[in-house]
């Protein structure tokens, strides 16, 4: 009838889940670089290598980048609906696994004695990150990104 | 439209947290002395932050109620009594833990800013989106005693 003065189309739920989705991985990015620095700083980590700073980055991101190229998507994607309670169950139970542990990942990151190879350690972790991001565009990429970002924050508040 | 309001209240509830965090972080300002003290504040104003958008990420369908006389005249009382009870655990347990350990909750800010951080976000969270009148009895109650427990 009056095609001018159609609404705006509603942005569905799938949508903004991927929204969140990204927000999440944006923070956990954020805080693997802020691990990266606190450590720095706190353990005064030496440089003993320079060359290796420099090619430290390719040990993990070459891969990933092989591996996108080749790899077709391996989850549905976002659902539209709701979460059956059993699901939200057994994706909370993963997150806190998940952020058990993160934690100690992180303790281990804090045992490198050596900034060049803390810088791998981050780089590998990161494009595990922008693997899920990428890949597993699912309900299970995000519980294990919140569980990294959780995981990272509970060590930083307790352990360190 | 209401869909766009809920998404708008929950980046209002994101900004008004962090603004608390980080006056709060002032107000402690001279227990900060070395880098870290500033990482554990940082680390635990970020903590309630992945959580919230998870949660927001399982429950994107809201269920909001109406907030009618009915359903607020439903809940009064077993909000009320919530309110009380979460008071009194609250500043029970706080107690018990200090009393216990033999420490002052003012000497580990660390864990009063992450209560403060992790209550007032899920407060805010809760008050705009979900409007659950039970849940915001609890909440008020636990922030009531962090409040009366530290002003003691």
């Amino acid at each position: 009838m009056n095609p001018i003065i159609q609404p705006p189309k509603p942005r569905s739920n799938s949508n903004k889940r991927e929204l969140l989705f990204t927000f999440q991985s944006i923070i956990v990015t954020a805080l693997l670089a802020f691990t990266t620095i606190a450590f720095f700083f706190y353990y005064d980590l030496p440089v003993v290598n320079g060359i290796k700073i420099i090619f430290a980055p390719f040990l993990s991101v070459v891969p990933l980048l092989f591996i996108l190229s080749i790899l077709r998507d391996l989850r549905q994607g976002f659902k539209e609906g709701n979460y059956t309670k059993d699901e939200i169950i057994k994706f909370c139970l993963i997150t806190v696994g998940i952020t058990l542990a993160f934690t100690g990942i992180t303790y281990l990151l804090s045992e490198i004695k050596a900034l060049e190879i803390l810088l791998a350690a981050i780089m590998a972790i990161l494009s595990a990150v922008f693997f899920l991001k990428s890949k597993i565009k699912d309900i299970l990429g995000m519980s294990i990104i919140t569980g990294i970002a959780e995981g990272i924050i509970v060590y930083m508040i307790f352990l360190f | 439209m209401q869909l766009k309001k809920l998404n708008t209240a929950f980046i209002v509830t994101t900004g008004v947290s962090v603004l608390v965090f980080i006056y709060l972080v002032f107000l402690g300002y001279d227990e900060i002395k070395t880098l870290k003290d500033v990482v554990k504040i940082i680390a635990s104003i970020l903590f309630p932050i992945p959580l919230l958008f998870f949660v927001r990420f399982l429950l994107i369908e809201h269920f909001l109620p109406q907030n009618t006389d009915e359903y607020k005249l439903k809940h009064q009382k077993p909000a009320t009594i919530l309110l009380v009870v979460s008071i009194v655990i609250g500043v029970a347990s706080m107690q018990a833990v200090e009393w216990i350990t033999g420490q002052k909750l003012e000497d580990h800010l660390i864990f009063a800013h992450l209560i403060n951080s992790t209550t007032i976000s899920s407060y805010v969270l809760n008050y705009i989106l979900y409007n659950n009148l039970r849940v915001n009895g609890i909440l008020s109650g636990v922030l009531l005693s962090l409040a009366i427990h530290v002003f003691l």
